[in-house]
């Protein structure tokens, strides 16, 4: 997976920001992808190309359950978010619906990408080039199911 | 061993283990028209079938309006997700509670007022709030759209084993009405943080938590998703057996049920938990969030922070802060009684139950709402607003000045047609201050019933320990 980076550096980037609650009623995933972020970043959707990653601190996605928070990230073409800590809820809504690749990044490879950055990343290797940069980054593994479901392609795909 | 509450609902209800995969079994689905349409999608494009329609029970309460209900719903898109969830219920045999039902209401009130909820039980909806039931000392869940597929087709889920974290509330409150069981929960965020209870599933605990109603401790239960927890949990005792008895759909052989509860669902002397906070209750007082995260809390009494002083010396803290502030457009250093403000709500999933009405109304009684105020009271369900009128309620509202509405999420979380306008200001009884939750622009202020009311009549935030609440 090769891709730029969209770089949020706050903790807490809630799921009423991600997909505000107004658009919970709409069911077009293409509709989802006009409003990702667009309680935090208006221009989201306008600077957000296929295949970038978001970079973002502690605690991403907390609040509610809303699937389309995921949904709307994955329509929009963000394939990884690549936080210091997730809420669990988008988490497991992440792996589950297979939208996108949650990745816990350690403190100083939050610090060291930056906006704009290249990245690819290789979930085999569990590791992250920095193209941009020049650096390779060394990411923990998936948790042994997490890994299983991503790789089946979501928890309906799955069999134990 | 010993064991926790937490660990006796766990190991009780898996039906398989593999390698750190845990498949637990559902007892009490509950299901809402957001985040069910692709769910029932799901099912119909792999022939499956609801596996157990007789555990499964819907509502419609994020949509609905609360306005007029013999009125038709303008908003289409709105009504069409209220539809579908009626054509889904009837289509797969789920017993639904619709707009005109008199069980109508927000699935975190309707749930216990029904007797659904039960103690023991794991309980699970595709809502994040649903940490509520834990007040029954039943291990709830919230879940996103793909596992209430998973549990419709299965009635189970998978799930990575939480750690256990204990929080003990102890202590006499200087006085119960003015210091809420709201003001105890936002106390604690704002001292663990909003990630403090990640990956945990929180038993509250200690001498003040026996002494909270059922309702109370929904409310303290309810906001444990805004610590990051998985789940909140209380254990059964005396008044949760009280309060369930005779509700609509607890079991036939309710006292076998209780004398089980009573012998399975405590704590073990000496079981040990993953981690512990304690939190002394006679030195809280009441509670206002400043900011745009729950754990942006500060005492009534006190002054809005400036970002340094929030962060105490951490540079995101600090950021955060300055963003919040700057969102919020409030200074730092004014007191928290100066804030004017434009709005009042008094509802959603944590304070809309009776008691919360009673306690707000007698702030509110033979007094008028300012008149910069456009105020509101959304009780939590029909029954609520029933019982709330029986006792005169709806008419010492009304006469002050307040809206009195039909119930449901309303104003909470801005998808129905109760919004703030941006840069509106409102002092709100429910859960989530975050930027544009009550509509886009829309500044929150997260407060107690009691505050709430008090700050509608005198158009600023006041101390209501100042008021005779008696």
């Amino acid at each position: 997976m090769k891709g730029s980076v969209i770089k949020y550096e706050q903790d807490n980037i809630d799921t009423d920001v991600i997909l505000p609650g107004p658009y919970l009623k709409i069911h077009d995933y293409d509709e989802l992808a006009k409003h990702a972020m667009e309680g935090l970043d208006k221009d989201f959707h306008k600077k957000v190309k296929p295949g970038d990653f978001i970079v973002a601190g502690r605690n991403f996605g907390c609040g509610s359950s809303r699937e389309h928070a995921p949904i709307a990230l994955s329509s929009s073409g963000i394939k990884a978010v690549l936080a210091l800590s997730f809420a669990r809820i988008f988490y497991r809504n992440a792996v589950d619906g297979a939208f996108l690749l949650p990745i816990e990044i350690d403190e100083n490879v939050y610090k060291d990408i930056s906006d704009g950055d290249s990245l690819e990343i290789d979930t085999a290797k569990n590791e992250i080039k920095n193209l941009t940069k020049n650096k390779t980054y060394k990411i923990k593994p998936f948790p042994d199911l997490i890994g299983k479901i991503i790789a089946a392609g979501g928890l309906f795909n799955y069999k134990p | 061993m010993a064991q926790t509450l937490f660990e006796k609902i766990w190991n009780s209800h898996v039906v398989d283990e593999q390698s750190g995969r845990w498949l637990l079994y559902i007892d009490r689905h509950l299901v809402h028209e957001v985040t069910s349409p692709q769910a029932f999608d799901g099912l119909r494009s792999n022939k499956r079938k609801v596996r157990r329609t007789d555990l499964t029970f819907a509502t419609v309460d994020h949509n609905v309006p609360t306005s007029d209900r013999s009125l038709p719903i303008v908003d289409q898109t709105s009504a069409m997700q209220i539809m579908a969830l009626e054509k889904n219920c009837k289509e797969f045999g789920i017993q639904l509670f619709d707009i005109h039902s008199p069980n109508q209401g927000i699935v975190h009130v309707i749930g216990p007022e029904l007797g659904i909820t039960l103690p023991g039980t794991t309980i699970v909806c595709g809502d994040s709030h649903t940490s509520t039931h834990g007040a029954f000392g039943s291990l709830a869940f919230g879940i996103g759209t793909s596992d209430v597929e998973h549990v419709l087709a299965t009635q189970c889920i998978w799930m990575e084993k939480p750690k256990t974290f204990e929080i003990k509330i102890e202590g006499k409150r200087r006085n119960p009405h003015a210091v809420t069981a709201k003001d105890i929960i936002l106390s604690i965020i704002k001292q663990i943080g909003t990630g403090g209870g990640v990956g945990t599933v929180i038993e509250y605990r200690g001498d003040t938590i026996s002494e909270l109603s059922m309702e109370q401790r929904m409310t303290i239960c309810n906001m444990s998703i805004e610590a990051g927890a998985r789940a909140g949990l209380i254990a059964p005792d005396e008044k949760t057996f009280q309060y369930l008895k005779g509700r609509k759909y607890v079991p036939k052989n309710y006292d076998e049920y209780v004398e089980y509860w009573c012998e399975n669902l405590k704590t073990d002397s000496g079981a040990k938990f993953d981690k512990s906070f304690t939190i002394q209750t006679d030195e809280i007082v009441p509670q206002v969030s400043w900011g745009t995260n729950p754990a942006m809390t500060v005492d009534v009494t006190g002054r809005v922070p400036s970002p340094e002083e929030y962060a105490r010396g951490n540079p995101d803290e600090e950021k955060a802060a300055a963003k919040a502030l700057q969102y919020m457009e409030l200074k730092p250093g004014i007191s928290i009684t100066d804030i004017s403000i434009d709005r009042v709500f008094i509802g959603s999933c944590t304070n809309s139950r009776l008691e919360d009405l009673i306690e707000a109304s007698k702030v509110v009684k033979g007094k008028k709402v300012s008149s910069k105020v456009r105020a509101m009271v959304v009780p939590g369900s029909q029954l609520v607003k029933k019982q709330a009128e029986e006792l005169g309620l709806d008419k010492i509202f009304k006469d002050s000045g307040f809206e009195w509405r039909e119930s449901g999420c309303s104003m909470c979380l801005g998808m129905n047609p109760d919004i703030l306008a941006s840069g509106e200001r409102c002092a709100s009884t429910s859960n989530r201050n975050f930027e544009g939750r009550q509509g886009f622009g829309g500044r929150t202020h997260l407060v107690s019933p009691v505050m709430a009311a008090a700050a509608a009549i005198n158009g600023h935030f006041v101390d209501v320990q100042d008021l005779d609440l008696n």
